[in-house]
C-alpha cells in the first residue's frame, strides 16, 4: 500500500528558492509497483509533493487562449505562491473565476515546475482543493508553518555542524531522529544548493518578520473579529424590518450591547468587502441573503 | 565506455543490496552490446538477479503477503499438525520462530525437519495474513539452511517476556507482561461452544499508552482503578491495534501503589490525551485513545447523507443491502476526513453526532438542503465549502485497513490555543538571528 503524500507547510520564500526537482527512479518505480511522484527539493532541505497553504488571493487571471487557465497569486508574508488551474483541475478552475479579490484561501495541491530552455526554473501550485478561510485560519497557518520549518532548519544547522555528507550523513540525521524524508531531504538539497547558514539566516528572518505581521492585538486576535462579525450580522438581521439597517442606529444598539465603535466599523467593513452586507443607499446596510 | 557505465551500476547495487557488482556489470554489457537500450537493459538486470538475491528480513519488517525474501531466526516452538487439505492429508509443521526483533508464528509446509532450538534460515519465505497478524509460510520452494547456533540468542531469553509499557507492545510480541491500572471494565456474558460464560472486558493504562483487555479467567479483587501484573498474557491483533488477553495460562497479581512506586495515576491515565503529531500516530498500525490536531485538507466522497440497512448497519445504496438485498433504509450522516498537520496525513471518520457538530447543521437541516437543491451531492459539496481548509481536533482511536490508518473519533474539537503564547515563544527562539543581522 503506498501512504498518502503528506501536505507540507512551507512558506513562499522557501517554495520560490526550490529549483530541483526530482524525477521518479528506477529503483523506486520498481519498488512502487510503477507509482513514485515527482517531488520538489527545497533549498532548506523539504522534500516536497503535495503542499497546504493559507493565504490571500491578490490576482486572478484567466491566460489561456483556447481553453481556460486561471492564475492566481496567493500571498503569505513572505511571498507568493503561483497558482494554475486549467482544464484538469475543474474545481479549483470553477473556484477562482468566481472568487472575489482579496480574499483568504486554502490551497492543498501538488508542487509543479516548469523549466525554459535557459535554465530557469519556475515553481507554481497545481491546486487540488482550495476553500475561502478566515483569518484565524491564516495566522495558525503562519505559526504552524513557522514552528514546522524552524523545527527544519535546526536539523539542517546540526546537519551542518556535523560537516557529514551523503550516506553518512544520512545515517547521523537518522541516528538523531529526524524522519526519513527530512534525513534524505537534507543530504539532497545539501549536495544541489550548498546550503550554508547564511541561507538559514535569511529564512529565520523571514520567519521572524512573518510572525510579527500577525495581528494579535485585542484580547485574542482574529477569532475575536470573526466574533465581532458574527454578532453585527446577527443584530444586522434582527434590527431589519425589511430596508434594511441604519449605520448609525446599528453603531448605538451595538454600543449599547458593549461594542465600541471602532470594533463596530472593522466588522461593518469586513463584512462588506466579504460580501456578507451591502449598501443598497449610503449609510444604510442590510444583510445579503 | 567504463565511466559511463559506473552510475548505472551503482543504482542497480544499491537497488539489489549487497549483490556483486561484476556480475551486474557482466549482465549489463552483454545486453548493451546487443544494443539494448540503457533503460531496458538495466530492467532486464533488476529483474533477473532480483530472484537471486533476495531482500533479506527481519520479524519487525513483516507484514501480511510479502513475497520472496530471506529470513533467519531460532524455532522456539513447533509442532506437527496434519491437516486435510482438498482431499488430500498431508502433514504441516507450525510454530514460533523469534529473533532480536520479536516472535512470529509459522507455518511449514514440507517437512524440513526442523525442531526446537534451531537457528535456521529460510530462503523464499512469504506471509500471509493470519488472525490479523503477518505469518511466516515456507514450503517446498523454499531453502531452508541450518545456521551456527550462536546466531541468535539462546531459547531462553527469546521466550522469556520482560515487561514492557503498553506502548511498546506490538504484533511482534506473542504473549506479554506489563504492570498497568484498569480503567474501564465490564462484565459481559458470551455463549462459547453452546456453553455460557461470563468474560470480563476493559481497558488497562499506564504512562505510555491505553489498550483494550479481555480476561476469559475471573479476575478477583480486580476493579477500576486497580493495578495490575500480568505475566504470560496473549497479545491478539485487530486492524494493528493489540489487544491483552488473559486466560489460564497468564499469572495476574494485584500491585499496591503504596508500596511499589508506579509512574501513573489513575487521574493521570484518564485524562485527556494531549494531541500527537499524526506522522508519529503513523508510526503505529493502531492506537488506542489518541488525539491529534490539523487541517481538513479534503473531504472524501461518502461524506455526507447516507443510507444504511436496518439488519446489518450496511451502507447501501439504491435500498439493496449486499448481504440483505432489497430493504428499507435508515437515515444517517457522516463526515470522512483527511487530517493533515504537516507531519502525516490519517483519514478520520465522523459519526453523525460528531458531523454535526463539525459541519455545524444537524441532519434534518442536510436534509432540507437536499430537497431544495434536488441533488444529493448538495450536502457533500456544502460540506466542502464549510470545512476544507479548516482546523479540526480529533481523538478517537486508529486502526490499519487496507486505506491507510483511520482514526474513528470518539470526539471532536475546534482547537483554540493560545496564538499569543505560541508566537511569543517561537519570536523567542527567533530574537537572536534578528540581532545578528542587524548588528
Amino acid at each position: 500500500m503506498v501512504e498518502r503524500e503528506i501536505s507540507y507547510r512551507l512558506f513562499a520564500k522557501e517554495f520560490n528558492d526550490s529549483t530541483f526537482n526530482i524525477h521518479a527512479k528506477l529503483e523506486q518505480l520498481n519498488q512502487s509497483e510503477g507509482r513514485a511522484p515527482n517531488f520538489l527539493v527545497t533549498p532548506a532541505g523539504l522534500r516536497i509533493n503535495r503542499l497546504f497553504v493559507v493565504g490571500v488571493v491578490t490576482e486572478i487571471d484567466n491566460i489561456g487562449t483556447d481553453n481556460d487557465l486561471w492564475r492566481a497569486r496567493v500571498v503569505d508574508p513572505t511571498g507568493a505562491f503561483i497558482i494554475y488551474a486549467g482544464q484538469y483541475q475543474p474545481e479549483a478552475a470553477v473556484f477562482l473565476s468566481t472568487l472575489e479579490v482579496p480574499s483568504y484561501v486554502s490551497v492543498v495541491g501538488k508542487a509543479r515546475t516548469y523549466e525554459p530552455e535557459d535554465g530557469s526554473v519556475f515553481v507554481s501550485i497545481r491546486p487540488e482543493e482550495m476553500n475561502v478561510v478566515d483569518a484565524s485560519i491564516r495566522d495558525r497557518w503562519i505559526v504552524d508553518t513557522a514552528e514546522l520549518t524552524l523545527d527544519r532548519i535546526n536539523i539542517f544547522s546540526d546537519a551542518l555542524s556535523s560537516g557529514l555528507k551523503g550516506s553518512e550523513l544520512h545515517e547521523y540525521l537518522t541516528m538523531k531522529g529526524a524522519p526519513e524524508n527530512q534525513a534524505e531531504g537534507i543530504v539532497l538539497a545539501l549536495d544541489y544548493y550548498q546550503t550554508d547558514e547564511g541561507y538559514l539566516k535569511d529564512l529565520k528572518t523571514a520567519l521572524r518578520d512573518g510572525l510579527r505581521s500577525i495581528d494579535l492585538t485585542g484580547s485574542g486576535g482574529s477569532a475575536v473579529e470573526a466574533d465581532n462579525e458574527e454578532f453585527i450580522l446577527g443584530l444586522m438581521k434582527e434590527m431589519d424590518v425589511g430596508k434594511g439597517v441604519d449605520y448609525g442606529e446599528l453603531i448605538g444598539t451595538a454600543r449599547s450591547r458593549g461594542m465600541s465603535e471602532n470594533a463596530v466599523e472593522t466588522a461593518v467593513r469586513s463584512l462588506l468587502s466579504n460580501g456578507q452586507c451591502y449598501e443598497p443607499r449610503i449609510g444604510i446596510l442590510k444583510v445579503v441573503s | 565506455m567504463d565511466d559511463k557505465l559506473a552510475p548505472h551500476i551503482e543504482e542497480l547495487t544499491k537497488a539489489l543490496g549487497n549483490t556483486n557488482v561484476l556480475m551486474i556489470r557482466e549482465e549489463l554489457e552483454t545486453l548493451l552490446k546487443f544494443r539494448v537500450p540503457m533503460e531496458e537493459a538495466k530492467r532486464t538486470v533488476l529483474r533477473k538477479f532480483r530472484s537471486t538475491f533476495l531482500p533479506v528480513k527481519q520479524i519487525k519488517d513483516l507484514s501480511a503477503g510479502l513475497k520472496a525474501f530471506e529470513i533467519s531466526g531460532r524455532i522456539i516452538e513447533i509442532e506437527e499438525k496434519t491437516v486435510n487439505l482438498h482431499g488430500n492429508v498431508s502433514t504441516i509443521f507450525s510454530g514460533t520462530l523469534a529473533d532480536e526483533t520479536g516472535a512470529c508464528s509459522f507455518t511449514a509446509w514440507f517437512d524440513f525437519s526442523l525442531k526446537k532450538g534451531d537457528a535456521i534460515c529460510i530462503k523464499n519465505a512469504s506471509t500471509r495474513s493470519w488472525h490479523n497478524r503477518p505469518e511466516l509460510n515456507f514450503g517446498e520452494r523454499s531453502d531452508v539452511l541450518k545456521i551456527p547456533d550462536d546466531s541468535f540468542p539462546e531459547l531462553e531469553e527469546l521466550t522469556r517476556t520482560s515487561p514492557k509499557k503498553l506502548n511498546d507492545i506490538a504484533y511482534t510480541d506473542m504473549t506479554t507482561s506489563a504492570v498497568a491500572m484498569v480503567v474501564k471494565l465490564y462484565h459481559k456474558n458470551i455463549k462459547m461452544r453452546e456453553r455460557e460464560m461470563t468474560i470480563i472486558e476493559g481497558v488497562i493504562g499506564d504512562d505510555t499508552a491505553k489498550l483494550p483487555f479481555t480476561s476469559w479467567i475471573p479476575l478477583s479483587d480486580v476493579d477500576i482503578g486497580s493495578v495490575i501484573r500480568f505475566d504470560g498474557a496473549s497479545v491478539r491483533m485487530f486492524r494493528g491495534l493489540p489487544s491483552i488477553n488473559i486466560n489460564e495460562n497468564t499469572s495476574v497479581t494485584i500491585v499496591d501503589p503504596s508500596f511499589e512506586e508506579v509512574p501513573f495515576t489513575f487521574d493521570s491515565i484518564s485524562q485527556k490525551p494531549g494531541p500527537l503529531p499524526i506522522g508519529e500516530i503513523l508510526l503505529k498500525d493502531g492506537l488506542f485513545d489518541v488525539a491529534a490536531v490539523g487541517n481538513i485538507i479534503s473531504i472524501r466522497p461518502g461524506s455526507g447523507i447516507i443510507q444504511r440497512c436496518p439488519v446489518c448497519n450496511r451502507v447501501i445504496q439504491k435500498n439493496t443491502c449486499r448481504a440483505h438485498g432489497p430493504t428499507e433504509s435508515v437515515q444517517d450522516m457522516r463526515i470522512k476526513v483527511i487530517l493533515d498537520d504537516g507531519t502525516g496525513a490519517v483519514s478520520v471518520m465522523l459519526n453523525r453526532e460528531n458531523s454535526e457538530i463539525v459541519y455545524g447543521k444537524s441532519m434534518f437541516e442536510a436534509e432540507e438542503i437536499i430537497r431544495t437543491a434536488m441533488s444529493q451531492d448538495a450536502v457533500f459539496e456544502d460540506m466542502k465549502r464549510a470545512l476544507t481548509g479548516k482546523y479540526l481536533g480529533v481523538r478517537g482511536n486508529t486502526s490499519r485497513t487496507e486505506f491507510g490508518v483511520t482514526l474513528v473519533a470518539e470526539s471532536v474539537w475546534s482547537p483554540d490555543d493560545d496564538m499569543k503564547v505560541r508566537v511569543s515563544d517561537l519570536l523567542g527562539l527567533l530574537e537572536p538571528v534578528g540581532e545578528n543581522i542587524n548588528g
